[in-house]
């Protein structure tokens, strides 16, 4: 690092655990480094590389955390506390001015002038713009194709959520309208009173539902969390061959192939007609190991090794160190395994009404929807309520979902 | 000579190798213990499903009476015989070819556009673009959609337009139910996959970018083909392995809009064809060589695809 490019400023660094450190942070051209109060070397060092590739993640809206590399290589992520920025002393309003970091075409600029040399490159060009290589004439089509796409991929659900609040007369006028003029809850109020007439009282079905969820959803995250675990960071004989097996069988995990099997293995287990048919493979659902033990790989093995030392049983550095660590894996596998139990109607290994899941039940309105006019509305009603579950945990849990997603990737 | 103390030498290697895989099993007893909830599990739900799959494709078992060997009868009635069955492997095959390759294009290029928004817009365009592929019974409004009569949406437009005369039976003439099956199942096709590639873009490192343009890339395109595709390879992948499951898998869409069973079997696939034998007339056997042959299918394009993808961008 320079002396002639280095940016100092006053600021806080505060860990994610948050332990605070008041100090001063040095910028250069290629990296940052921050020092502790009074102490020589630094706390810590980073690279603008690492550091925009979080910030892209933080742009997306999850956190504004960055990801720290420590002089003897362990990593740390931490979060960048308000105020700190990074500002020039050079620039006479520094106070409130924060210095623009330097892209790699402007040194490689620099350095050709400094040589002397006629490089083809238009700095002011290449600076102006966010994305160099971009047209404008293609940033116009390619949105108005997206607010297209866009819209045909909403239609449906608003066609859906508008015929749900369509009254009668509405629901079979020509032409349809997409939405209601009058829109009404008369549909969701209906279905209720539907629902109240089934023998098994409509609170069972949601009990059920809640209870399958919520107990598959906890041990799918302790189970496959401790397997994950010993896969991602210990080397040991066959743990690599089960994770490939388990990646060859995300291609499955939607049931159809192992679905009548399974019917026969779960009869043999006695198992058909309760609620472990549906809680029991979901704890061992593929995607929720893949997903967990591909972020868990991301994890410092020193953070580890450390608690190893300090001796820590290996369950204790799993149930306090590693999954606290994980949490927006937590949240994904949350959600995959909500959505596929939430979605599942179970209709061929449950048989007893009063163990039938909400899903079921709804769907049991809509038997026929195609000879059962009367009931167009409430069928509508039915499938909003279905959907709007696991679109509004997406909704609320996206930015942590996409953390995740970013180590999704099947390396051979 | 040479070659037997070469084969010696081999064994030697091969007998160091078992001890040091032994050595190193018993320093890391406790991993097994805590694989081993989770494989239980895997290999009772997962596993042992296909190996009773393949069991009973070799006998007559309709659950009531005990299994009967009857070798490759099943499999030779399925291809011989079975004429809805050659329908379903047709169905089943113009609906992967189309919805596999398409879904996995599409959700690509859309996450790849989705990525130049500003972030807040991207964030309503991934939930927009991935709420079909989670809402699990949202398809079945296309139902409603395409209703046979006059109050169905599409009709009523076409007919607004003059464009018909009298509505058209679009879920139960067989002409059009494999084409909407294909049309409903691609507005699901955006799922897991494509949220991975939405991650996938914004784990790039902007200075790769930077430097390529430097180096003489000129536009989006050479962009995405030197820079972009081989840093998202992993990604590619998993969304590949996604998108198998989805283009062979077409089941509940044609049973939920076009009935079960569709009109001549127009709408029948591999899967809705197993559910008939599985659930419906319990000829388990029969089913489960059904279900094999749709494992072996799946496994082979996962073969080829892994291959294909890994001449990516080199």
């Amino acid at each position: 690092m320079s002396e002639m490019n280095t940016v100092r400023s006053n600021g806080t660094l505060q860990l994610i655990n948050g332990k605070k450190y008041r100090g001063e942070l040095v910028a250069g051209e290629t990296g940052a480094a921050f020092y502790a109060k009074g102490q020589k070397e630094p706390v810590a060092e980073w690279h603008y590389a690492r550091m925009n590739r979080m910030d892209n993640i933080r742009r997306g809206g999850t956190t504004s955390q960055i990801t720290v590399i420590l002089k003897d290589d362990t990593r740390y992520v931490f979060e960048l506390a308000q105020g700190l920025k990074l500002y020039s002393h050079m620039d006479k309003n520094w106070a409130d001015k924060p210095v623009k970091v330097k892209t790699r075409g402007d040194i490689l600029h620099e350095q050709a002038e400094r040589l002397g040399e006629k490089i083809q490159v238009p700095k002011k060009h290449l600076m102006a713009r966010r994305h160099p290589n971009r047209s404008i004439t293609g940033d116009v089509i390619i949105y108005l194709l997206l607010a297209l796409v866009a819209v045909a991929m909403l239609f449906p659900l608003v066609f859906l959520l508008g015929s749900s609040l369509k009254p009668l007369d509405e629901l079979f006028r020509f032409p349809p309208p997409v939405w209601p003029t009058r829109p009404t809850m008369d549909n969701f109020s209906d279905l209720f009173v539907t629902m109240g007439q089934s023998w098994v009282p409509f609170s069972r079905y949601l009990v059920n539902t809640i209870f399958i969820t919520v107990v598959g959803t906890f041990g799918h995250l302790v189970i496959a969390g401790m397997a994950a675990f010993v896969l991602a960071k210990y080397d040991f004989p066959g743990g690599r061959l089960f994770f490939l097996l388990a990646t060859t069988f995300l291609m499955f995990a939607s049931g159809v192939v192992t679905d009548i099997p399974n019917y026969l293995i779960m009869r043999r287990l006695g198992l058909v007609d309760t609620y472990w048919a549906l809680i029991l493979p979901a704890f061992a659902a593929p995607i929720g190991l893949f997903l967990m033990k591909q972020f868990m790989e991301g994890l410092p093995t020193a953070l580890i090794e450390a608690a190893t030392i300090d001796g820590a049983g290996r369950f204790r550095v799993f149930w306090s160190i590693v999954m606290p660590n994980v949490k927006p894996a937590w949240l994904t596998m949350i959600i995959f395994s909500v959505q596929s139990l939430w979605n599942n109607p179970a209709g061929t290994i449950i048989y007893s009404e009063a163990k039938k899941p909400l899903v079921y039940a709804l769907q049991q309105i809509q038997g026929g929807a195609a000879v059962n006019i009367a009931r167009t509305g409430q069928v509508a009603a039915a499938n909003v309520i279905i959907v709007a579950v696991p679109v509004l945990i997406f909704i609320f849990s996206q930015s942590r979902i996409l953390e995740t997603m970013a180590s999704s990737g099947i390396k051979d | 000579m040479q070659s037997q103390s070469f084969a010696h030498r081999y064994l030697a290697m091969r007998r160091d190798k078992i001890a040091h895989g032994w050595t190193l099993a018993k320093r890391n007893k406790g991993c097994y213990l805590f694989l081993a909830p989770y494989a239980i599990l895997f290999i009772t739900f997962f596993i042992l499903p296909i190996c009773t799959s393949i069991f009973y494709s070799f006998t007559y078992y309709n659950i009531l009476e005990p299994a009967r060997f009857i070798g490759l009868q099943n499999y030779t009635n399925l291809f011989l015989q079975d004429e809805i069955f050659l329908t379903s492997v047709k169905n089943t095959f113009v609906c992967a070819v189309i919805i596999g390759p398409v879904g996995y294009i599409l959700s690509f290029l859309f996450a790849w556009f989705i990525n130049e928004l500003p972030k807040w817009l991207r964030a309503v365009a991934v939930i927009v673009f991935y709420i079909p592929s989670i809402g699990g019974a949202a398809f079945e409004v296309f139902n409603t959609i395409f209703r046979g009569d006059a109050y169905g949406w599409f009709n009523a437009l076409l007919m607004e337009y003059g464009m018909i005369n009298a509505p058209v039976l679009w879920l139960t003439d067989p002409r059009y139910m494999l084409t909407i099956v294909i049309i409903v199942s691609l507005w699901m096709s955006m799922g897991t996959g494509f949220l991975s590639f939405v991650a996938g873009f914004q784990g790039i490192d902007r200075s790769m970018y930077e430097a390529g343009y430097v180096d003489g890339v000129r536009n989006r395109w050479q962009e995405l083909y030197h820079i972009t595709l081989p840093s998202m390879k992993p990604m590619l992948l998993f969304g590949a392995v996604m998108s198998i499951t989805s283009s062979f898998n077409v089941g509940a869409v044609p049973r939920a809009l076009c009935g079960f069973p569709s009109t001549d079997y127009a709408a029948r696939t591999v899967v809705t064809h197993l559910f008939d034998y599985g659930y419906t007339r319990f000829e388990m056997g029969y089913a489960s060589a059904i279900a094999v042959i749709l494992f072996v299918a799946m496994i082979l394009c996962k073969k080829a695809i892994t291959g294909l993808l890994g001449r990516v961008g080199t």
